[in-house]
C-alpha cells in the first residue's frame, strides 16, 4: 500500500500525459476536406521496412493530399499492440495480417469489406484468383494478398557439401521423407551444426504434410480437418530426426517464432530451415548470400506446397479514411514503381505483370525467390484457403504443446490428443 | 501502511524513553482544538489538494474496476459488444481450464521461492549497511538502484541475454566445467532465472529494513550485552522482535508484488510463458487470454480471482501477525 501511494502522483501524471496525447491525436486528420492522414502498420524486419517506407514515399509524392504515418515491429509485438489499439478505437487504417489473423479479425468485424471497391478503386484483375481467395472470409473480400509465397527449405550449401549431402534444386527434382531424414541426420552427425531447425513447432508445416496425405488443417466450415493420429504420426516422423541430431535441440527449438533473427541458420545452429520464401530476402540480409532453396520432401505425387499470401493487407472497419486507405492499397499492389521498390519483400508481387517485371531484374534474395518459384511452378498447388476464427489460439497451443514433446514432458500421442481437444474448444468460441 | 509501521516503531522508542518519567507521554495529549468554521475551511483546502488524486482514482482505478467486474460476467472479445453469460467464465476457469491451474501453480512456486529469498537478502544487506562506515551512502544507492530499474523491459531483456544459451551465465558456467546450457531455454531452470531477477531487486525492502534498524533503541543492545548476550543472541532477541513490524510490512508488500509479477516473465519468454509453460505466471496467462485469445471477459474474471486470493492471503498474514509481530509497549 505504501508503494502504491508513493507511485500514485507519478502514475497519475503519466496517465494524464498519455491521455492528453491520445486526445490530441484524435483531433488531427479526421476532417473531410483537408489533408488526410493514414496510419499504415505492418510487421517485419528492417529489410522489409526500408522498402515499404520507400514505396510509401513514392505514394506521398503522387498524392500530396494524403499523409501516411507508418509503424512496424516484430510479429509478436505487432499483434499485442494492434489488438489493444483497435479495441481502444485508435487502430490503424491500413494493416498487415497473416492467415491466422485474417479470420480472427474479419470474424470479429475489425476488417472492412473490400467488395465495393473491387474493380473500381481497387484493381485485382492481375492478381491470381487463388491468391484472392485467401483474403475471403464468409465469401467477402476482407483482405488482399500482399504477395505470393511458397513453402521451402532454405539451406547453407557449403554445410550440405561438407556433409556430402545434395538437395534437389532443378525443376522436377524431389526428395522423399526418408531421403530427407537421412540427409539431415548425416549433417547432424558431421558435427558442426544440426541438419535443420526442428520444424514441428509451427502448424504451417504440418499443413503441408496434411495436404500430402489428402487432408487439410481446417475444413471449409472452419472445423478441424485432421485427427490426433495424423498429428502423432507427423511428430513421430520428426522425432526420428531429433534422435540423430538431424533437427535442432529442444533449447534451440523452443525459441523459434518464425522471425529471421531467431532462426537457427542465422544464429549458426542449423544448416537449413523450413520457411516461406517471402522471408528469403530477410535471410539474405541477416546471413549473407551463401544460401539456396529446395522444395519440401514428399512421399506422394502431391508436393503439399501451395501458393499462399504470406501476408495480406486489410482496411480497418473503423477507419474514417477508407477511400484513401484503399488508394494506398491499390498503389502498393498494382503500381509498377511500388512493385519495383517492394521487390520480393513479402513474397513475389501478387500482380502478375509487376511480378514478371520485378523478377526480370531481380538480384540476391529476390532472384533466389523468383528462381525457386519458377523451378517449382508445376508442383505448387492452389491456395489452402483462409484459416477460421480461433485459429491463432490453435497455432499458439500447437507450439506450446510441441514444447512439452521436445522436452520429454508428455508422449507424442497424448500431446497430439491435447492439441485436437484444445483446438476444438478454440474453434468453437 | 508505511506510516503506521513507522509510527509504531517511533512510538516504541518514545514510550521507552518516557516510560520512567512522570506525567503522560506527549503523544497522548489531546489534539489542539480548532474553531469549527476554521476546521471546515481547512478541510476544503485539503479536498482541493486531494482532488487530482480523487479524480484519478475514480477515473483510472475505480471506474475500470467496476467495468472489469461487469466484463468478467460477459464474453467480451475486445472488439464487439459484450454479452452477459453469467458465471460461465468462472465455471470454465475452475472446471475445465488446465492451464489456469498450471499458471496458479507456477505463480505459487514463484511467490514461495522468490519472496523469502528477496527478503532474506534485503535484511542481510541492510544489517551490513547499518554499521557506520565510509561510503555507506554510496553502497546504499548501489544496492537500491536495481529496484528503480525493477519493472523495466530493458532489465528483463538483459536478463534474457545473460541466461540464454550461449549467454554470459551459460559460457561462464561452461568455463568452470558446469554445462547446464541456457537457463531461460530449459523448463527446469527458466523459473529460477525469474526468481533471481526478483531477488536481485531487493533494494526497496532493504531501505525499509534499514529505516527499521535505525529505530531499534541502542539501550536494548547495551542491556543485552551486559547480560552477556553474544552477537547471534542479540540479533535473535533484540533485532528480530524489534524489527517484526517492518518484516510484516515488507512481507505483505512483497507477496502482493510477487503475485503480480509480469514484465520479467513476459520479456524472458517473448510473451509465451515458455519453454513448455514453465514461466507461465498467472498475470501472463491472464494477459494471453485477454489480448492474444481475445477473451477479455475471461481475463477479467481471472483478475478478480487473483484479487480475491491476494486479499485472503493478506488477511491470513495479518492474522498470523498477532503471534509473531511484537510492538514494544505491549504487555506480554
Amino acid at each position: 500500500m505504501g508503494r502504491v501511494s508513493r507511485r500514485g502522483p507519478a502514475g497519475l501524471l503519466v496517465s494524464l500525459v498519455s491521455l492528453a496525447a491520445v486526445l490530441s491525436g484524435c483531433g488531427g486528420g479526421d476532417s473531410g476536406d483537408g489533408p488526410v492522414t493514414l496510419r499504415f502498420v505492418w510487421w517485419g524486419n528492417e529489410d522489409r521496412a526500408k522498402v515499404t517506407e520507400a514505396a510509401v514515399d513514392a505514394f506521398r509524392a503522387k498524392n500530396p493530399g494524403i499523409e501516411v504515418e507508418t509503424e512496424y515491429s516484430g510479429y509478436d509485438a505487432y499483434f499485442q499492440k494492434l489488438s489493444t489499439q483497435v479495441a481502444g478505437g485508435a487502430g490503424p487504417d491500413l494493416l498487415q495480417l497473416d492467415r491466422a489473423t485474417i479470420g480472427e479479425y474479419a470474424g470479429r468485424n475489425v476488417l472492412a469489406d473490400l467488395g465495393p471497391y473491387l474493380g473500381g478503386a481497387l484493381k485485382v484483375d492481375k492478381i491470381p484468383a487463388n491468391l484472392l481467395e485467401g483474403g475471403k472470409v464468409d465469401g467477402r473480400q476482407h483482405a488482399v494478398a500482399a504477395g505470393a509465397t511458397t513453402q521451402m527449405l532454405i539451406y547453407v550449401p557449403s554445410q550440405f557439401r561438407a556433409a556430402g549431402v545434395t538437395a534437389p534444386s532443378a525443376p522436377g527434382e524431389t526428395w522423399t521423407w526418408a531421403q530427407f531424414t537421412e540427409a539431415m541426420n548425416r549433417i547432424g552427425a558431421a558435427g558442426a551444426v544440426a541438419g535443420t531447425t526442428d520444424f514441428g513447432w509451427a502448424i504451417d508445416w504440418f499443413e503441408v504434410w496434411l495436404h500430402q496425405h489428402d487432408k487439410s488443417l481446417y475444413t471449409p466450415d472452419g472445423e478441424l480437418g485432421f485427427t490426433a493420429d495424423d498429428l502423432a504420426e507427423y511428430w513421430e516422423l520428426i522425432g526420428t530426426m531429433r534422435a540423430g541430431r538431424g533437427v535442432s535441440a529442444a533449447e534451440v527449438t523452443t525459441k523459434m517464432d518464425g522471425s529471421v533473427q531467431n532462426s537457427g541458420i542465422v544464429t549458426g545452429q542449423t544448416a537449413s530451415e523450413v520457411g516461406y520464401d517471402s522471408s528469403v530476402t530477410g535471410y539474405f540480409g541477416a546471413f549473407g548470400p551463401d544460401l539456396a532453396l529446395a522444395p519440401l520432401p514428399s512421399d506422394a505425387e502431391e508436393s503439399g506446397m501451395a501458393a499462399l499470401p504470406p501476408v495480406s493487407f486489410g482496411v480497418a472497419q473503423r477507419s474514417k479514411n477508407k477511400d484513401a486507405a484503399v488508394k494506398l492499397l491499390d498503389f502498393l499492389l498494382n503500381d509498377p514503381e511500388a512493385g519495383e521498390l517492394l521487390g520480393a519483400s513479402r513474397g513475389v508481387p501478387p500482380n502478375e505483370e509487376v511480378r514478371a517485371r520485378v523478377c526480370a531484374g531481380a538480384t540476391g534474395g529476390s532472384k533466389a525467390v523468383c528462381d525457386y518459384e519458377v523451378a517449382q511452378q508445376d508442383r505448387i498447388g492452389p491456395a489452402f484457403g483462409a484459416w477460421p476464427t480461433g485459429s491463432s489460439a490453435v497455432k499458439r497451443d500447437f507450439q506450446r504443446t510441441y514444447d512439452d514433446v521436445i522436452f520429454d514432458r508428455v508422449s507424442v500421442a497424448d500431446a497430439a490428443k491435447r492439441v485436437v481437444q484444445d483446438a476444438e474448444q478454440s474453434l468453437g468460441s | 501502511m508505511t506510516r503506521s509501521a513507522f509510527t509504531d516503531a517511533t512510538g516504541t522508542s518514545d514510550t521507552s524513553d518516557t516510560s520512567g518519567a512522570a506525567g503522560p507521554p506527549v503523544r497522548d495529549s489531546p489534539p489542539p482544538t480548532a474553531a469549527p468554521g476554521r476546521r471546515r475551511r481547512g478541510q476544503g483546502v485539503a479536498y482541493l489538494f486531494l482532488s487530482p488524486w480523487i479524480a484519478g482514482a475514480a477515473l483510472l482505478t475505480i471506474g475500470p474496476m467496476v467495468a472489469s467486474l461487469y466484463l468478467s460476467f460477459t464474453d467480451y472479445d475486445l472488439f464487439s459488444a459484450p454479452n452477459w453469460i453469467g458465471v460461465d467464465n468462472y465455471a470454465t476457469m475452475f472446471g475445465g481450464d488446465e492451464r489456469f491451474w498450471h499458471a496458479a501453480w507456477v505463480t505459487t512456486k514463484y511467490v514461495l521461492i522468490s519472496v523469502p529469498i528477496k527478503l532474506g537478502l534485503a535484511l542481510a544487506v541492510a544489517l551490513l549497511l547499518n554499521r557506520p562506515r565510509r561510503g555507506a551512502g554510496l553502497y546504499r544507492s548501489a544496492f537500491y538502484a536495481p529496484s528503480l530499474l525493477g519493472a523495466s523491459v530493458s532489465v528483463a531483456l538483459a536478463w534474457r541475454a545473460l541466461f540464454s544459451t550461449g549467454g554470459t551465465v551459460d559460457e561462464g558456467l561452461a568455463a568452470v566445467g558446469i554445462d547446464t546450457g541456457g537457463w531461460v531455454d530449459q523448463p527446469q531452470y527458466a523459473l529460477l532465472t525469474l526468481v533471481a531477477l526478483a531477488a536481485w531487486q531487493f533494494g526497496a525492502p532493504m531501505v525499509i529494513f534499514l529505516a527499521g534498524l535505525k529505530q531499534v533503541p541502542k539501550e536494548l543492545y547495551e542491556a543485552a550485552a551486559i547480560d552477556g548476550a553474544g552477537q547471534g543472541r542479540r540479533f535473535l532477541s533484540v533485532t528480530l522482535p524489534m524489527l517484526s513490524p517492518v518484516i510484516l510490512f515488507n512481507l505483505v508488500l512483497e507477496t502482493i508484488h510477487a503475485f503480480q509479477a509480469f514484465t520479467g516473465a513476459f520479456v524472458v519468454s517473448s510473451g509465451r510463458g515458455g519453454p513448455s509453460d514453465s514461466t507461465l505466471l498467472y498475470p501472463l496467462y491472464l494477459y494471453q487470454r485477454g489480448f492474444t485469445d481475445f477473451r477479455m471477459g475471461y481475463a477479467s474474471a481471472m483478475a478478480w480471482v487473483l484479487l480475491a486470493v491476494v486479499a485472503v492471503l493478506t488477511a491470513l498474514v495479518f492474522r498470523s501477525a498477532r503471534r509473531w509481530v511484537f510492538y514494544a509497549g505491549e504487555n506480554r
